[in-house]
C-alpha cells in the first residue's frame, strides 16, 4: 500500500515537473519565432510572386477579453464558429478557435497568457489604452509586422488603413498593431442617468454638470422607494480613478496621455499640448472641491457604504430594469442603454423612461476623439502561423460573410436585415442564447463599410450626441508618443498606486478628516513617490519627439 | 551518521571511512524512500534557482531570462522608492508572528484537549468540525467574511439593527482588522495544525503516562510534566520551519478579505498585496522576482540566526 502511494506521488511530481518545464520553455519558443521571421523575410524578398502556401490546414487561435458563453449559448456559438470555419477553410485553409479571457482580473490573466509564449495563441485583441499593447510589444510579445508581410497576407487591410495611421502603430520603426481605424465610436466616459427622473428632480434640460448630478442624486436617494430603486448607483470600488479623471476633464482642459499607467495622471492641456502636467496633483482647489462633493454623495447614500469591497455589483443590468438611477461608463454603453432593446426593460415598463448622458468634459467642452488603437489586433511573437493569422484577420475584417458571422452570428438566427437595411432581431430571438456577436468581442477590426446598424438603437438621440462631439472634439494628439519608461517605471508604479489608494477614498468620499487634509496628504504621497521626476522625464521625451 | 558506524574488523584501530557511494548502497532502502522528496525539491527548488537571475535583468519575452539586458539592482529600486518598504515588512512580519505564535499555542491546546476527551464520537466530530474550514478556499472565506461584516446587509449589522443598536462599519476601520484577520486565520488553520500535535501526543510512550498515573499524577500534572515536554521538539522544529517564511505574507487571505480597500492598508497591507497592486499595471516579472528574492534572503537570514541560537541552547532541537 505504502509503496503504491509513493509510486503515485512520484509519478505526480514527475508530471508536475514536466508541465512546469513545458511552460517555462522560453528559449525554445524563441528559436521558433526566429525561424518564422526568417521565413517571412525570405518569402517577402521574393517580391514579384508572393506565392502563398496554404496547403497545410491550420488552426488559428484568437485570444480576447470577453465572457465565454455557456450551455445553449455555447451551442449557438459553435454553430456560428462551424459556419465561419467552413468559409475560412475554403478561402485560406484555416479555422478559427476562440480563446476567452474572462473579466475577473482580466488584465493580469491577459498579460500572463501572452507571456506564456508557448505558441498556443496567434491573434491577440489588444489596445494601447486599456490592454497594455505597448508594454507587451516592448517586452517582445508581439510580432513585428513588416510592410511586405501585411501587403501579402492582409492586402485589403493594408490598402484600407492610411499610411499616417500605420505610423501610429509603430514602435521603434516597426509596425506591431493593426488599428481599428474605420469604426466610429466614442468611449469618453460620463454618467448615464434617467432623464425622466431628472425632470422630476427639477432638471428639465437634463444633467449638464456635476452640480446637476448632485441635484439628481439628491432627488433619487430621497425618493428611492417611490422610484422603486434599491440604490441610486450601485458602484463597485474600481470606478475611482475613472471618476476622478471625469472630474478633471470637466474642470480643466487636460488631455491625458494614454498607456503610461492605469490612472490617467500625466498629459498636456488643450492650449499647450506638449507641456506635461498633472492637474490632479497640482490643482489643489479643484481636488478639494471634488473631495467635498464626493463626501456629500457618500453621505446621501448614492452608493453602498462598503463600496470599496463591493465586488459583486450588477449595476448595469439593474439599470436596464430600473433598479438603479445611474451608471458610469462610456458613450458606447449609453448608446445601448438609451435604446429600446429587448433587454432594456425600462422602456417596456415605462413609456416615459429615457436615459440621458452627461459626458465628462461637457462643461469645458473637453472631449478627445478616440485613439485608433483603442482596439487593435496583434500577432503573438510565438505564433506558429503568423501569415495565416493575418489572412484570417483580413477576411474577418473585410469579407462581408465572415464579418457578419463574427459580429452578428448566423442570419435568421441571431439577426436579420429589415427593409431599410437595418439589423434587427428575428422572430423567436432569445437574447440569452442567440447574441453570438456579444460573445466574440470583435473590437479589434470593426469596419464601418460592413457594419449593419441595429434597428432598435435610438439613432436620433445617438446621432445628436455624436454631432455635438464632432463640433468640440480634438483628435488624440499623442498617437506617436510611446514613452520609454525603463528608468522611471518604479516611480510610475508607485505614483499610480498612491494615486489609486487616495482616489478610492476621495472618489467615494470615505476619507476621515477634512477634504483639505486628504488632498494635501495625497499630494505629499505623490511627491514622495517621485511624481515630479516622472513628469520631468516625460517632458524630456515629449520635447525630443515634438519639438 | 557515518561516524557512528562500527566496522566488524576490530583489529584495525583506525575505522575505515566509507565513501559516499558505499554509504548510498548501505542505506539503499532509506535512500529509495527519500527519492520522491529529493526529486520534488530538485525540480521545484533547485532547478528554478538559476532563474533568480531574472531579478537582475529587464526581462524580454523573446530573449529569455539569460538573453535579456542586465540592469543590476534597478528592479529592487521600486520597492525602496515606494517609501513603504519598512511599513510593509513590519506588517508582514507582525502578522506572521501573531499567526505562528497564536496558531501553535492554540493548536497545542486543542490537541491536548482532543487527547483528553473520553467520548470517541465527540472527539471525532469535534476534530472534523475543526478541520473543515481548512478546506474552504480563501476566495470563499473572503465572501463569507464580507457577508458577515458588511455595513448594509451584513449578518452582524442585521442583528445589531434588530436589537436597536448602531451599525458597525469594520470595512472603514483599519484598527479592527489585525484582530479580525488573526481570528479568521486561526479559525481556518487550527484544525489542520492541531492534527500534527495530536499525532505526536499519540506517539508518546504509553508506559510513561501509565507510570505517572501510578505515581498519582493528576491530569494537569500529566500535561505539565509529560505531554508538554514531549511536544517540545515538534514545536521547536515547526517553529523553525515557519520562521523561514516569516517575511512571506499570506496573499490569498489578505487579498480576498481586504481586496483593494485602501482605507485599511495602514494595518493590512503586506508585501505581497502591495507588489501585486503596484506591478499588475506593467506586468513586470523582474520586479516581482526581485521582491521574492528580497523576502527569501531575509527568511534565510532569520532561519540561520534562530537555528544558531537553538543549537547553542539545545543542540538536539536544531535543524542542522
Amino acid at each position: 500500500m505504502k509503496k503504491k502511494l509513493f509510486a503515485v506521488l512520484l509519478a505526480a511530481s514527475m508530471v508536475l515537473g514536466l508541465t512546469a518545464c513545458g511552460a517555462k520553455d522560453a528559449p525554445a519558443s524563441k528559436t521558433e519565432t526566429k525561424t518564422e521571421t526568417t521565413t517571412e523575410q525570405s518569402s517577402a524578398s521574393e517580391e514579384e510572386a508572393p506565392a502563398i502556401d496554404t496547403s497545410e490546414h491550420v488552426k488559428i487561435t484568437y485570444m480576447f477579453t470577453g465572457s465565454k458563453p455557456e450551455g445553449a449559448a455555447m451551442d449557438r456559438f459553435m454553430e456560428m464558429n462551424d459556419k465561419l470555419n467552413e468559409i475560412l477553410t475554403e478561402k485560406c485553409n484555416a479555422e478559427l478557435e476562440f480563446y476567452w479571457i474572462g473579466w475577473t482580473d482580466y488584465l493580469s490573466v491577459y498579460n500572463m497568457t501572452i507571456a506564456a509564449m508557448d505558441g498556443s495563441i496567434d491573434l491577440i485583441g489588444t489596445a494601447s489604452d486599456w490592454l497594455d499593447a505597448w508594454p507587451n510589444a516592448k517586452n517582445g510579445a508581439f510580432l513585428e509586422l513588416s510592410e511586405d508581410m501585411l501587403k501579402t497576407y492582409a492586402p485589403q487591410t493594408w490598402a484600407s488603413v492610411p499610411a499616417e495611421n500605420w505610423e501610429l502603430c509603430k514602435y521603434d520603426g516597426e509596425i506591431y498593431l493593426i488599428p481599428e481605424d474605420n469604426y466610429a465610436q466614442w468611449t469618453n466616459h460620463g454618467f448615464i442617468y434617467r432623464a425622466d427622473w431628472a425632470e422630476k428632480a427639477g432638471l428639465a434640460n437634463g444633467v449638464h454638470s456635476w452640480e446637476d448630478m448632485t441635484k439628481y442624486f439628491e432627488y433619487t436617494t430621497a425618493n428611492a422607494d417611490a422610484l422603486g430603486i434599491k440604490q441610486a448607483w450601485d458602484s463597485d470600488g474600481t470606478q475611482n480613478t475613472q471618476l476622478a479623471s471625469g472630474w478633471v476633464a470637466s474642470h480643466t482642459n487636460f488631455v491625458p496621455i494614454d498607456g503610461i499607467c492605469s490612472s490617467a495622471l500625466w498629459g498636456g492641456t488643450k492650449d499647450d499640448l506638449y507641456t506635461v502636467v498633472t492637474p490632479a496633483y497640482t490643482d489643489t482647489d479643484m481636488m478639494v472641491e471634488y473631495a467635498k462633493m464626493m463626501k456629500s454623495w457618500n453621505d446621501m447614500g448614492v452608493w453602498k457604504k462598503d463600496v470599496l469591497n463591493n465586488t459583486t455589483s450588477t449595476n448595469r443590468d439593474d439599470f436596464r430594469v430600473g433598479l438603479v438611477a445611474a451608471d458610469q461608463h462610456h458613450t458606447q454603453t449609453w448608446t445601448d442603454l438609451c435604446s429600446p432593446t429587448p433587454s432594456n426593460k425600462i422602456y417596456q415598463d415605462d413609456p416615459n423612461a429615457k436615459a440621458g448622458f452627461f459626458y465628462f468634459g461637457e462643461e469645458t467642452k473637453n472631449v478627445v476623439a478616440l485613439s485608433i488603437t483603442h482596439g487593435a489586433m496583434a500577432i503573438s511573437a510565438a505564433s506558429k502561423n503568423p501569415e495565416r493569422a493575418l489572412m484570417v484577420y483580413d477576411l474577418l475584417r473585410n469579407d462581408e460573410a465572415c464579418y457578419r458571422l463574427i459580429n452578428y452570428g448566423i442570419e435568421g438566427v441571431s439577426y436579420e436585415i429589415d427593409e431599410n437595411g437595418y439589423r434587427k432581431n428575428p422572430e423567436g430571438y432569445n437574447p440569452d442564447t442567440d447574441n453570438v456577436g456579444g460573445a466574440t468581442s470583435w473590437w479589434w477590426g470593426r469596419n464601418d463599410n460592413l457594419e449593419l446598424r441595429s434597428a432598435d438603437r435610438a439613432w436620433d438621440q445617438i446621432e445628436a450626441l455624436y454631432d455635438e462631439y464632432d463640433k468640440i472634439k480634438i483628435n488624440y494628439p499623442y498617437g506617436q508618443f510611446i514613452p520609454n519608461c525603463d528608468t522611471i517605471q518604479g516611480k510610475i508604479d508607485n505614483c499610480n498606486e498612491q494615486f489609486g489608494n487616495y482616489m478610492k477614498q476621495i472618489s467615494f468620499g470615505l476619507y476621515t478628516g477634512t477634504a483639505e487634509d486628504i488632498v494635501a496628504e495625497m499630494q505629499a504621497a505623490l511627491k514622495a513617490a517621485g511624481i515630479e521626476d516622472v513628469t520631468a522625464e516625460l517632458q524630456a521625451q515629449i520635447d525630443a519627439l515634438y519639438k | 551518521m557515518g561516524k557512528r558506524n562500527k566496522t566488524a574488523a576490530s583489529a584495525a584501530p583506525v575505522v575505515k571511512k566509507k565513501n559516499f557511494f558505499q554509504l548510498l548502497w548501505k542505506y539503499r532502502t532509506l535512500t529509495l524512500m527519500c527519492i520522491p522528496a529529493i526529486v520534488f525539491f530538485f525540480m521545484f527548488s533547485y532547478m528554478p534557482m538559476p532563474g533568480i537571475w531574472v531579478a537582475f535583468v529587464k526581462y524580454n519575452y523573446r530573449k529569455g531570462i539569460f538573453g535579456s539586458k542586465f540592469v543590476g539592482l534597478q528592479n529592487f529600486e521600486f520597492l525602496a522608492q515606494s517609501g513603504k518598504l519598512w511599513s510593509l515588512t513590519k506588517n508582514t512580519i507582525l502578522y506572521n508572528i501573531a499567526f505562528i505564535i497564536l496558531g501553535n499555542l492554540l493548536a497545542v491546546f486543542m490537541a491536548i484537549l482532543l487527547n483528553e476527551m473520553a467520548s470517541k464520537l465527540f472527539k471525532k466530530t469535534a476534530q472534523t468540525m475543526m478541520f473543515l474550514p481548512y478546506f474552504i478556499s480563501h476566495v470563499l472565506v473572503g465572501v463569507l467574511v464580507f457577508n458577515f461584516l458588511n455595513y448594509d446587509t451584513g449578518f452582524v449589522n442585521t442583528i445589531l439593527t434588530n436589537m436597536g443598536l448602531e451599525r458597525w462599519q469594520p470595512y472603514a476601520d483599519p484598527h479592527v482588522w489585525p484582530v479580525l484577520l488573526v481570528i479568521i486565520y486561526l479559525w481556518q488553520q487550527t484544525g489542520y495544525s492541531s492534527v500534527v500535535y495530536f499525532a505526536s501526543i499519540m506517539g508518546i510512550d504509553g508506559e510513561i503516562i501509565e507510570a505517572a498515573r501510578v505515581d498519582g499524577a493528576n491530569a494537569f500534572q500529566k500535561i505539565r510534566y509529560i505531554i508538554l515536554p514531549c511536544l517540545k521538539p515538534t514545536v521547536v522544529i515547526l517553529l523553525l520551519f515557519a520562521l523561514g517564511g516569516i517575511v512571506k505574507g499570506n496573499f490569498g487571505l489578505f487579498y480576498n478579505i481586504i481586496g483593494t480597500n485602501s482605507m485599511l492598508y495602514d494595518t493590512t497591507d503586506i508585501i505581497e498585496t502591495f507588489v501585486y497592486r503596484a506591478t499588475m499595471t506593467d506586468f513586470n516579472f523582474s520586479t516581482a522576482s526581485a521582491v521574492g528574492l528580497y523576502q527569501s534572503l531575509i527568511g534565510f537570514f532569520i532561519v540561520m540566526v534562530v537555528n544558531f541560537v537553538v543549537k547553542k541552547i539545545e543542540p538536539d532541537y536544531s535543524l542542522f
